[in-house]
């Protein structure tokens, strides 16, 4: 067989940043046995940066989002029956309608990515794409079992975890601040990521490090309401906001903070992470995870292991773990070291090549 | 002093002296480790000593953290628990508390004290710095007794009693002795014999924008509501709900059933007089939840006896009618329970209050229309206020300032005329208190943005700490009855600090609240009245109370002292009791002070 044409419809794609970007990006690197194309939202800064595979934009009104993903819909269905791939993959549940209308057309198989929290923003748009979708992809078991309480068919869900950037990130040895560091990198968007009780737990660590700071990289629309409260409770010189920063960076906080933490809770109405890629980013540059004992975040950080899982609600208890690792540089190390192990087990190429077979199959089985 | 206070702790008291001449106290409420729970509790060394009152409801968790760090606890007592976190954290341990409290801990090794008081002031502390000697108790009335003299009003406090029917802020009713503000601690050393103030918490004001859909909002509410209501539950001795009917105290009730495995026991109150009766919304809720319901009728038999004795055994002085209805529901509920939960806190957190739409429409239309036309609007209102809903609008139209409008609103319009019925001793005052330039820096000191959470803040600020909830600690401590509050949960309170005004508040009162209620318990119907234990107040300063005002008038200290002016206040009795004029609640702040004052003086006009 020569290679698979694979269609890939998807509203978030870099140069947009966010976990799905980030996903969607690494399978259409790595996934060398497909032809692929991509189709996607435009971006304002698409025009400096260079796509991994053929990538055709529409035009995204951010105003209207609505409207730019119906548009988005539309073009999956015109290119794709001008293109004639071989199966088709949605990365987000709003581009499931251009997916499914253009393989009923087709009469291509559909591979649906699914993650948490749209599972309860958008329920019946979930359960529609699920049905209708030939395949869903899930990230992990917790996102598994979310999926099937939502509607889910158990022989048409497929649990793939993602992969962590390790080979390029390896961390800096060493290189360590002086200043007891904790870690938060996150789009400042969901509050079931815990930022509340960071801030919380924050007068507990500085009770006992008082040097200790919380480096927060990332904005979105939580942003002015955290810097306020960090305001109103007096910890301006204990919490850092950075924004967006660069790759460059990134790396750079990654390889002198001491402790990664985010203490993700299960929002009250489902969802929350659907994986918690983040934690592995953090281990794979061997950095210990303070993470809640909630859903799929307790597949990506082994407690005791690769990181310590404390009630998630509960600020003291997570205070409590992160002086127990700042205050024990031996231990924090150990952890670290054990996670970037595991880290580099899951890598991207594994999970392509799983994504691949499981193309594979579905095209193998239409004909 | 401790003797001063049994009614807040008949089942134990202790005491701890230092040999350094520091002193703490307690008497004991036992709720938590009845056997064990003996205070002053110290650390393993004796070098930590701590006195509580309230109850921290984390400390389950609290005491896991702990010994997982290797400390040796021999109670189950959250007072313990306090001993061993300042070990830990120092004064920052107020950081890892949820609950009601105030504490004293002494730190013997540093010669210094730390009180502390919970963040919405649901326990009191009453202080005195003087003479490099500290004195503090919970309640005044034990203050003054361990003190050399401190019997004298302050009158400023007096003048602000009479114009909000309270005493706001960090002063009390007798000079030199302060109040510990709520969300603050207090240190004092003995090498440095100074009291220093700080406070430790506010809700912040996060101007939240409308990213969250109100059923992801309603459904974060929920979570956080039942745990608060799950965390206020944990005793060793049965508990139960007071329950008006109205909408909070409803879902307090309705969370309370689901938590508990056994059928939640409820309590209210009605009455044989007026129009204001609770008993039957209560019942139907109480019904439909499948609770083990009590209630009680105050008759005004009752009501005349009752009235000046309640009065005259508070500590200090709070106006706020509801107090007797709210005493008299504990008392029944403490024949059957040690604790009861309630709604209070919930129209400050949640935008309860219909004024305060109201009062954001009024601010819209000030910006818009002239202020004659507004001059003349209010001024044919007012010729037309024969309705006391009438006579609130003419003040909200008014074109006077946002906070002046306010003031007005809760004050029923008498912070401006409390100053004819000021006595001698008062008049002479060069600055008396003035409720909008107090309102105008408490909102100015909050830095809070936008009128409605402005008027919010003032109310979580003043009239929460200094009316809703002294009335609520004094009317069941008086009944030696732990009333709890879920809805001041922090977690909770924070949550509502994050829902944008427009959700709210918006497009009713309490749109929040009741969409839970509608989502949760469709069975029990949607419009709730809102009823808080509400009482028939006008009647009854015409008729059961009105020998009572009488004798106070004629007989009362406040009278002889010349805090008050015997014709002026004649007067208002004569045209209330005529049915000319409404001034059933400064008359009611007249007699709450003047039986106040009889205790203080050991006399009595009764």
């Amino acid at each position: 067989m020569t290679r698979p044409r694979v269609l890939v419809t998807t509203p978030d794609f870099p140069p947009s940043t966010g976990g799905i970007q980030r996903l969607i990006a690494q399978l259409v690197s790595h996934a060398t046995g497909w032809e692929t194309l991509v189709m996607t939202l435009d971006h304002p800064d698409s025009g400096h940066t260079s796509a991994p595979v053929p990538t055709l934009r529409v035009a995204n009104t951010s105003a209207f989002r609505q409207a730019s993903i119906a548009r988005l819909n539309v073009a999956t269905v015109r290119q794709g029956l001008a293109w004639r791939p071989d199966a088709i993959v949605s990365g987000h549940i709003v581009t499931s309608p251009g997916a499914l209308m253009l393989g009923g057309l087709l009469r291509l198989p559909t591979v649906q990515y699914l993650y948490a929290k749209e599972i309860a923003v958008r329920p019946r748009l979930a359960r529609f794409s699920m049905e209708r979708s030939t395949a869903t992809v899930v990230l992990s078991k917790h996102s598994a079992a979310v999926a099937l309480r939502a509607g889910a068919h158990e022989e048409r869900l497929h649990v793939i975890p993602p992969g962590v950037d390790v080979a390029e990130r390896s961390p800096r040895l060493g290189g360590r601040a002086e200043i007891p560091t904790v870690l938060t990198v996150a789009r400042l968007a969901d509050r079931y990521k815990g930022f509340d009780v960071m801030l919380r737990a924050l007068p507990l660590v500085c009770a006992q490090l008082p040097a200790a700071r919380w480096v927060v990289i990332g904005d979105g629309p939580l942003r002015g309401e955290l810097e306020r409260t960090a305001r109103a409770w007096g910890l301006n010189d204990s919490v850092v906001f950075c924004g967006h920063v660069s790759d460059e960076q990134l790396d750079g906080w990654f390889a002198s903070s001491h402790v990664f933490a985010m203490p993700s809770r299960l929002p009250a109405d489902g969802g929350g992470e659907g994986y918690g890629l983040v934690y592995l980013e953090a281990a794979a540059r061997g950095l210990p995870c303070v993470a809640g004992n909630a859903g799929a975040v307790a597949e990506a950080v082994i407690h005791g292991e690769t990181g310590l899982l404390v009630n998630p609600t509960d600020h003291v208890e997570m205070a409590g773990a992160l002086v127990a690792l700042l205050d024990d540089a031996d231990r924090a190390t150990a952890l670290g070291a054990a996670g970037r192990e595991r880290a580099l087990v899951l890598s991207w190429d594994r999970m392509a090549a799983a994504t691949e077979a499981l193309v594979a199959d579905l095209i193998a089985s239409r004909t | 002093m401790n003797a001063m206070m049994v009614h807040r702790g008949p089942d134990d008291e202790g005491c701890f002296v230092d040999a350094c001449g520091v002193a703490l106290g307690a008497r004991r409420l036992s709720i938590i480790d009845v056997e064990g729970g003996h205070q002053p509790i110290g650390n393993e060394d004796g070098t930590i000593w701590a006195v509580l009152n309230g109850e921290i409801y984390n400390h389950p968790a609290l005491r896991r953290e702990l010994l997982l760090r290797g400390h040796e606890l021999r109670s189950r007592t959250d007072t313990e628990v306090l001993v061993h976190l300042y070990e830990d954290y120092g004064d920052a341990l107020v950081h890892a508390l949820e609950g009601m409290y105030c504490f004293a801990i002494w730190d013997a090794r540093r010669g210094r004290l730390l009180l502390a008081r919970d963040r919405f002031g649901e326990k009191p502390l009453f202080y005195r710095a003087s003479g490099g000697r500290l004195t503090f108790a919970s309640e005044l009335t034990a203050l003054q007794s361990g003190l050399d003299a401190a019997d004298a009003v302050d009158p400023v406090s007096l003048t602000a009693f009479l114009a909000l029917g309270y005493v706001p802020g960090a002063a009390s009713m007798v000079s030199d002795v302060s109040q510990l503000p709520a969300a603050s601690v207090l240190t004092w050393r003995l090498q440095d014999p100074v009291a220093r103030v700080a406070r430790y918490w506010r809700l912040p004001d996060l101007r939240p924008s409308a990213t969250d859909s109100l059923e992801a909002m309603t459904a974060e509410l929920e979570v956080r509501f039942a745990d608060a209501v799950r965390s206020r539950l944990i005793a060793d001795v049965p508990v139960g709900v007071l329950l008006s009917g109205g909408l909070h105290s409803t879902l307090v009730a309705a969370y309370a059933a689901r938590a508990s495995n056994h059928p939640v026991r409820t309590f209210t109150i009605g009455y044989d007089h007026g129009d204001v009766n609770e008993t039957d919304d209560a019942r139907h809720v109480a019904k439909l939840l499948g609770t083990e319901h009590r209630e009680m009728v105050l008759s005004s038999v009752n009501v005349a006896d009752l009235v000046p004795a309640l009065l005259g055994r508070l500590d200090q002085p709070v106006a706020d009618p509801a107090l007797v209805a709210l005493h008299a529901v504990c008392g029944l509920a403490r024949d059957h329970v040690t604790v009861a939960v309630g709604g209070e806190g919930a129209d400050e957190l949640f935008a309860g209050y219909p004024r305060y739409r109201w009062l954001a429409v009024s601010s819209q239309i000030a910006r818009a229309a002239p202020a004659s036309l507004l001059q003349a609007g209010a001024g044919a209102l007012n010729a037309a206020a024969l309705h006391d809903r009438l006579g609130r609008l003419a003040e909200v139209l008014s074109p006077a300032s946002a906070v002046e409008r306010h003031i007005s609103w809760v004050t029923d319009g008498r912070a401006k005329t409390t100053s004819d019925i000021w006595g001698r001793a008062l008049r002479d005052l060069s600055e008396p208190f003035d409720p909008v330039v107090d309102a105008g820096q408490v909102i100015a000191r909050s830095g809070v943005i936008g009128t409605l959470r402005a008027f919010m803040t003032l109310d979580q600020e003043r009239w929460l700490p200094d009316d809703v909830l002294a009335k609520a600690d004094r009317s069941s401590m008086l009944a030696s009855l732990e009333m709890r509050t879920p809805f001041l949960d922090r977690s909770l309170a924070e949550f509502a600090a994050s829902v944008p005004i427009s959700m709210l508040a918006g497009p009713r009162d309490k749109h929040l609240l009741r969409t839970l209620f509608e989502r949760e318990l469709p069975e029990l119907g949607g419009a709730r009245r809102k009823t808080a234990f509400r009482v028939p107040l006008a009647e009854w300063m015409r008729g059961p109370l009105r020998p009572a005002m009488e004798a106070q008038v004629a007989r009362g200290s406040a009278f002889a002292e010349e805090w008050l002016d015997r014709s002026a206040v004649n007067a208002l009795v004569d045209q209330h009791v005529r049915g000319r004029a409404d001034h059933a609640r400064l008359l009611w702040s007249v007699l709450a002070f003047g039986c106040w004052l009889d205790t203080q003086r050991g006399t009595s006009t009764l």
